[in-house]
C-alpha cells in the first residue's frame, strides 16, 4: 500500500540523516529498549508512538545522547555517536517541560545556544530575531519566561532548538501538558515550522492523533520493542500486529481458533459465531490455531434490520448496551446477540438523518471479511 | 471572617503576646540606650544620643564591632563555595553514603557549642593559630555551615533535572552549564544561606568567647567582658549598632531573594 507522503518523497531517493542500528539499553536489568532499529532520510517528520514505558523517551534520550546505549550504535549523518557527549552534537530538542531557563529572558533563551555554540557574536541579535519571529514571538523578546503563557513558553522552546540549524530536532512529547486546542494548534504548527525549514524530526508521544496528523513516518513502539515502522495512512490501514492495531484507532477485537483457510480468508469460531476473516501477518494461518481479529469501530455499518445491510458479508444482531452522542457522531456499544460478553463499538457518523438507536434497542451490525484484520495470538 | 467572637480574642490576645514578648528586649535595649543618665535603666532617665556618641569614640568597642565584621565576612566568604557546591551536590547528584553524609553534616548541631568551641580551641591552640582573626571566621564556617547547605539543597532540589540537558543540548559543556545554568537557579538559596552565615558569626558568641583573646576580642566577648565590670548605657547602644545591621541584613535579604523565599528554604 503507497500512502500519499511516500509517494511525495520516495524513503530511498533521500540521504540517512538518522540510523539506529540494533540500539539495546538496559537499567538494572530491566530492559527499556530491546534491538530498535530504524533509517531516517533527511527533511522527514517521525513520530515515536507508544503507550507510557514503551521505551519511546529512553531511545529519544540515547538519540540526543543523554543516555548511552548498553548495546547498538546511533549513526548522524553516518557518524556514529554514542561516544560524543551531548553538547557536542548537533541536536536541537524541545523537552517534556520545556526546560527553559527562568532567569533568562525570551531572547536570552533563544541566544544561549548560540553562545555556547560560538557563532559570531555580532550575527546573534539578528539570528534570534529571526528565529523569535518564526515563531511569531517578535513582540515577546525581553519577556521572563514566566511572564509568557503556556503556548508562548512551547515557542520559545522551539525557537531555542532550532537557531543553531540543528541536524536534528527531538520533540519530547512537549505538548502532552496543553489542553486539547491548543495542542492541536501546536501540532499544526510544528508541522509548518518543519517544512519550511527542513529539518528532520523525532517526536515523541503518546497520542496517537498526533502521531498521524503530524508525521511522515510512524514508529510504534511496546515493551522496548517497534512494533512497525510505516507512514501514517499504512499504520491505520494495515496494522502489524493486534498491538499496533489496538493501539491506534478504536478497534474491537474477536478471538478464536480457525476452522477454514482460503488463500488470506480465513474463518474462525469466535464467541460461538463463524467469522470471516483477512489474514493480516507474515506466513500462512494454520488450522486449528488461536487468531486475534480486529475490527474498527468505523467499518462497521448499522441498521435496524439485517435485511438492510444485504451488502455486507457478515451481519450479526446485537443489543444497545450505551449509546454515547459526541457531537459529530454517536458511539454505540452493543452486545453481540448469542455471545455473551462480547461488545462492539461501532459510530454512526450522521446522527443528524439517521435513526438513533436507544438503550436495549436491537440493532443489525455489518461488515466485510477484508476488514478483519486477523493475527496469530 | 465569621469566626466567634470568643476564638479571634484568643488569637489576636495570643498575637500581642507573642508581639510582646519577642519584642520587648528590643524595645527596652534601644529605650536604656537613649538615657540621659549615667546607669542603664528602663524606662530611660531623660533622652539623649550621648551614648552613642560615646561609643563612636571608644575604640575597644569600635575595634571589636570592625573585627566581628572581619569574622563575620571570612566565615561567609568560605560559607559561599563550600556550603553551594556540598548542597548542590547532596540534591542533586547520587552521592556515595550520601545519608551518612548528611548526618555527618548535621553534627555541629548535635554537638553542644561549648564542646565545638573547645574542640576548635585545642586545635587551634595546637597549631599556634590562637591570636589571629581568621581562625575566628573559619570556626563560626564550622559550626554554623548546615545552614548554608540547607538553603542550598531546598533551592537545588526544586530544579528541574532537565535544565542542565536543556544546557547541554545547547551546546554548554559542564563547566558553563554549571556557571549559565545550575547556580544561577540555585542563586536565592545561595543568597539566604550566606546573609544566614552572615548573622550568625557577627552574633557567635561561645565560640568566639573560647577562641578569642585581648588582641582579636569581637564585639559580642567585649560586650560579655564589660558587664562583668560596669554596666554603662554604652553597652544597651552598641547593642542597638548591632540589631540594626542585623535589620539592615535581613532588609537587603529581602530586597535581593524575597523574604518568602528565605523563610521557605529553611
Amino acid at each position: 500500500m503507497t500512502s500519499q507522503a511516500e509517494a511525495v518523497a520516495p524513503r530511498s531517493s533521500l540521504p540517512v540523516a538518522v540510523s539506529v542500528q540494533k540500539v539495546d539499553m538496559t537499567f538494572d536489568g530491566f530492559q527499556a529498549v530491546k534491538g530498535a532499529s530504524f533509517d531516517l532520510a533527511e527533511g522527514r517528520f517521525l513520530t515515536i508512538l507508544g503507550p507510557s514505558g514503551s521505551g519511546k523517551t529512553t531511545l529519544l534520550r540515547m538519540i540526543a545522547g543523554f543516555q548511552r546505549p548498553s548495546a547498538g550504535e546511533i549513526f548522524i549523518n553516518g557518524v556514529p555517536v554514542s561516544a560524543a557527549p551531548p553538547h557536542k552534537r548537533s541536536i536541537g530538542m524541545v523537552f517534556q517541560k520545556l526546560a527553559l531557563f527562568p532567569h533568562m529572558t525570551a531572547a536570552e533563551n533563544v541566544a544561549f545556544p548560540l553562545k555556547m555554540r560560538r557563532f559570531d557574536a555580532n550575527t546573534i541579535p539578528e539570528r534570534v530575531k529571526r528565529y523569535l519571529d518564526l515563531v511569531q514571538l517578535g513582540p515577546y523578546a525581553d519577556r521572563r519566561i514566566h511572564q509568557l503563557s503556556g503556548g508562548q513558553q512551547q515557542r520559545v522552546a522551539i525557537a531555542r532548538a532550532l537557531v543553531f540549524e540543528p541536524d536534528l530536532l527531538l520533540l519530547d512529547e512537549p505538548l502532552a501538558a496543553l489542553d486539547r486546542k491548543l495542542r492541536e494548534e501546536m501540532q499544526l504548527e510544528f508541522r509548518r515550522i518543519q517544512r519550511e525549514l527542513g529539518v528532520t524530526t523525532i517526536n515523541v508521544t503518546h497520542d496517537q492523533r498526533e502521531a498521524l496528523v503530524v508525521s511522515d513516518e510512524v514508529i510504534v513502539m511496546d515493551k522496548g520493542v517497534i512494533q512497525q515502522n510505516a507512514a501514517p495512512a499504512q499504520t491505520y490501514r494495515t496494522p502489524a500486529n493486534a498491538f499496533v492495531a489496538g493501539f491506534i484507532g478504536v478497534t474491537n477485537f474477536l478471538s478464536g481458533k480457525v476452522v477454514a483457510v482460503e488463500g488470506a480468508n480465513l474463518t474462525y469460531e469466535a464467541a460461538g459465531e463463524a467469522m470471516q476473516g483477512h489474514w493480516s501477518a507474515p506466513g500462512a494461518p494454520q488450522l486449528g490455531a488461536t487468531v486475534t481479529g480486529a475490527l474498527r469501530a468505523e467499518q462497521i455499518r448499522l441498521a435496524a434490520s439485517v435485511a438492510e445491510l444485504s451488502a455486507c458479508q457478515t451481519v450479526k444482531t446485537g443489543v444497545v448496551t450505551d449509546a454515547i452522542f459526541e457531537g459529530e457522531r454517536i458511539v454505540y456499544e452493543i452486545a453481540l446477540t448469542g455471545a455473551p460478553g462480547t461488545v462492539l463499538r461501532a459510530f454512526d457518523h450522521d446522527p443528524v438523518t439517521h435513526k438513533q438507536f436507544a438503550i436495549g434497542e436491537t440493532m443489525a451490525m455489518g461488515w466485510n471479511a477484508r476488514d478483519v484484520l486477523t493475527f496469530p495470538n | 471572617m465569621t469566626q466567634p467572637l470568643s476564638k479571634s480574642i484568643v488569637i489576636w490576645a495570643m498575637v500581642i503576646v507573642v508581639l510582646i514578648v519577642l519584642s520587648a528586649p528590643t524595645i527596652v535595649v534601644l529605650g536604656a540606650s537613649l538615657t540621659s543618665g549615667n546607669i542603664i535603666t528602663f524606662p530611660p532617665d531623660g533622652l539623649s544620643l550621648q551614648w552613642y556618641a560615646k561609643i563612636a569614640m571608644a575604640a575597644d568597642l569600635r575595634n571589636a564591632f570592625l573585627r566581628s565584621l572581619a569574622v563575620a565576612s571570612i566565615c561567609t566568604l568560605i560559607a559561599i563555595p563550600v556550603g553551594t557546591l556540598a548542597g548542590i551536590a547532596l540534591s542533586k547528584y547520587a552521592v556515595r553514603f550520601e545519608h551518612a553524609l548528611q548526618i555527618y553534616l548535621l553534627l555541629p548541631f548535635t554537638i553542644p557549642l561549648i564542646g565545638s568551641g573547645i574542640g576548635l580551641m585545642l586545635l587551634f591552640g595546637e597549631w599556634g593559630l590562637l591570636g589571629q582573626i581568621w581562625p575566628i571566621g573559619v570556626a563560626c564556617c564550622v559550626i554554623n555551615l548546615p545552614f548554608m547547605i540547607w538553603a542550598v539543597t531546598a533551592s537545588a532540589s526544586s530544579l528541574d533535572p532537565d535544565l542542565e540537558l536543556a544546557a547541554a543540548n545547547c551546546g554548554a559543556p559542564p563547566v558553563a552549564t554549571f556557571f549559565h545554568v545550575t547556580l544561577p537557579a540555585v542563586l536565592p538559596g545561595v543568597i539566604s544561606g550566606s546573609l544566614l552565615m552572615f548573622i550568625l558569626a557577627l552574633n557567635e558568641f561561645l565560640v568566639s568567647l573560647l577562641l578569642t583573646d585581648a588582641r582579636t576580642v569581637t564585639l559580642p566577648v567585649q560586650i560579655y567582658n564589660s558587664i562583668r565590670s560596669i554596666i554603662t548605657p554604652d553597652l544597651a547602644a552598641i547593642s542597638v549598632v548591632f540589631i540594626v545591621c542585623a535589620a539592615l541584613v535581613i532588609a537587603l535579604l529581602d530586597r535581593l531573594v524575597g523574604l518568602d523565599i528565605f523563610l521557605k528554604s529553611k
